[in-house]
């Protein structure tokens, strides 16, 4: 499970690497009517509790002059729907808006979840002490993992950005609309250059086709490849000074992954708005009348 | 395709269960938060729109009020002064009549005092020809030592006063 990667740096070669399995690990076995349930899922639940308990809080009795955690929420939802009305437009805005703004909100917060201490670093392996764990047992299981660093969460979430847009899409051009925005020539060209225009665009259909039967990968392996590459980094990290003595190996795991924590803040939020803005600028492609093109 | 999935350890079971909890944290914002905060916007949208309704409408309500209290003051101050004016032109009237009557009055006491002293007068110088005219007469009968006739009394008296100049 753990990656056994081994690394040459300045120190030479050091260790195996504490690498994050590609995996999210199963706490209760593979077997069973639990075997399902992984560490990922674990903090995804988490994320749920924290979404679900701010929600509450700041949409509780509600006042017209807001205050507190109110303007607060009050503040996030209308700004994303401010950026979503901005990118699929007025028309299209209601009905892409709920699911979008859950992706950022819930992408952002699974990412950030990533950067609390303890995520893939506490777990079940063999003891090296009263409370610690050997980190590169290859048996060693964290107890969480960002549920953004996860495969199936991030192919769940583009699977359901996927049918919700093919609802929008079908509801706003119809399937024969959609086909025609897809495959249909452009230009309104007449005679030979018509027909080949037409070959030309009919081609394009069938590439246009791939790409957005490959959007759900690209999407998820995405956010996936960029979460798991900065959980990696920060355990790597965090382990590079690991076998140098006890102080070396405590002073390296605080000093060496803070810089990067930083970046991960970013990319966290950052990976979040790509999801976010791809979906919509997908929807906003889709659901754009080839008349408004024109005009 | 599943060889390279299941390297990522994706299964239907665990793949579910990600969309599951996705799908509920879909369904509590849209509940809980996406809904309860678009209404208030949307309220919040409607009550700004009435109160710049109803602060229009106050204002040309106040502009309307300003205009009718300019035109009542307008109209008191042109009551004001036809009033003053009615009055002034009342009180010259008054005036002017009162100081008729009173000339009036004054020249009828006047050529009334006047009467009466010339009444006064005439009834004097009676008393006095007639006192004079007695005196001379006594005076001319002293002096001549005769008794004199009416007609020489009449004469000497007419005389007397014509020379005094009574």
């Amino acid at each position: 499970m753990i990656q056994e990667a081994a690394i040459t740096s300045a120190f030479g070669e050091i260790q195996p690497l504490l690498g994050l399995s590609i995996q999210a690990s199963e706490l209760f076995g593979q077997e069973g009517i639990f075997g399902f349930f992984t560490n990922s899922i674990l903090v995804g639940l988490v994320v749920l509790g924290v979404i679900w308990f701010i929600a509450s809080k700041g949409t509780k009795e509600m006042k017209l002059v807001p205050s507190g955690i109110q303007n607060g929420v009050e503040f996030v939802v209308e700004f994303l729907y401010n950026q979503v009305e901005g990118i699929v437009g007025e028309k299209v805005a209601p009905k892409a808006f709920p699911l979008l703004a859950t992706l950022f909100l819930f992408i952002v917060i699974a990412n950030w979840m990533g950067l609390f201490p303890g995520v893939g670093t506490i777990g079940f392996g063999q003891t090296t002490g009263p409370l610690t764990v050997d980190s590169h047992d290859p048996n060693f299981v964290p107890l969480l993992r960002p549920a953004t660093a996860d495969l199936n969460m991030t192919l769940g979430m583009a699977l359901c950005f996927m049918l919700v847009w093919i609802w929008i899409t079908i509801a706003e051009l119809g399937v024969w609309g959609f086909i025609k925005h897809t495959f249909g020539p452009k230009g309104g060209l007449t005679g030979i250059m018509g027909i080949g225009i037409a070959v030309i665009f009919f081609v394009v259909g069938i590439i246009e086709l791939v790409s957005i039967l490959f959007r759900p990968v690209s999407l998820s392996l995405r956010l996936f490849g960029n979460i798991y590459a900065g959980e990696t980094l920060l355990h790597t990290m965090g382990s590079m000074l690991d076998g140098f003595g006890a102080i070396p190996s405590f002073l390296g795991s605080i000093a060496l992954p803070l810089p990067f924590y930083f970046m991960e803040i970013l990319v966290g939020v950052l990976q979040a708005m790509v999801f976010a803005l791809l979906c919509a600028v997908y929807i906003k492609l889709s659901t754009t009348h080839d008349e408004d093109h024109e005009h | 395709m599943g060889e390279i999935l299941s390297s990522f350890g994706v299964t239907w079971a665990k793949l579910i269960a990600q969309v599951l909890i996705f799908l509920i944290v879909y369904s509590i914002l849209k509940k809980k938060a996406f809904g309860p905060v678009m209404a208030m916007l949307e309220e919040r949208k409607a009550r700004i729109a009435e109160a710049e309704k109803n602060l229009e409408k106050t204002r040309s309500e106040l502009e309307g009020a300003e205009n009718r209290a300019k035109e009542i003051v307008a109209e008191a101050n042109a009551g004001a002064d036809r009033i003053v004016e009615e009055a002034n032109a009342t009180a010259q009237i008054t005036a002017d009549k009162k100081l008729a009557k009173a000339t009036v009055e004054a020249g009828n006491l006047r050529s009334k005092a006047q009467e009466e002293m010339e009444l006064e007068r005439q009834q004097i110088l009676g008393e006095l020809k007639g006192d004079f005219g007695r005196m001379v007469i006594e005076a001319t009968g002293k002096v001549s030592g005769k008794i004199l006739t009416e007609k020489d009394q009449e004469k000497i008296n007419e005389e007397a006063v014509n020379q005094v100049g009574l």
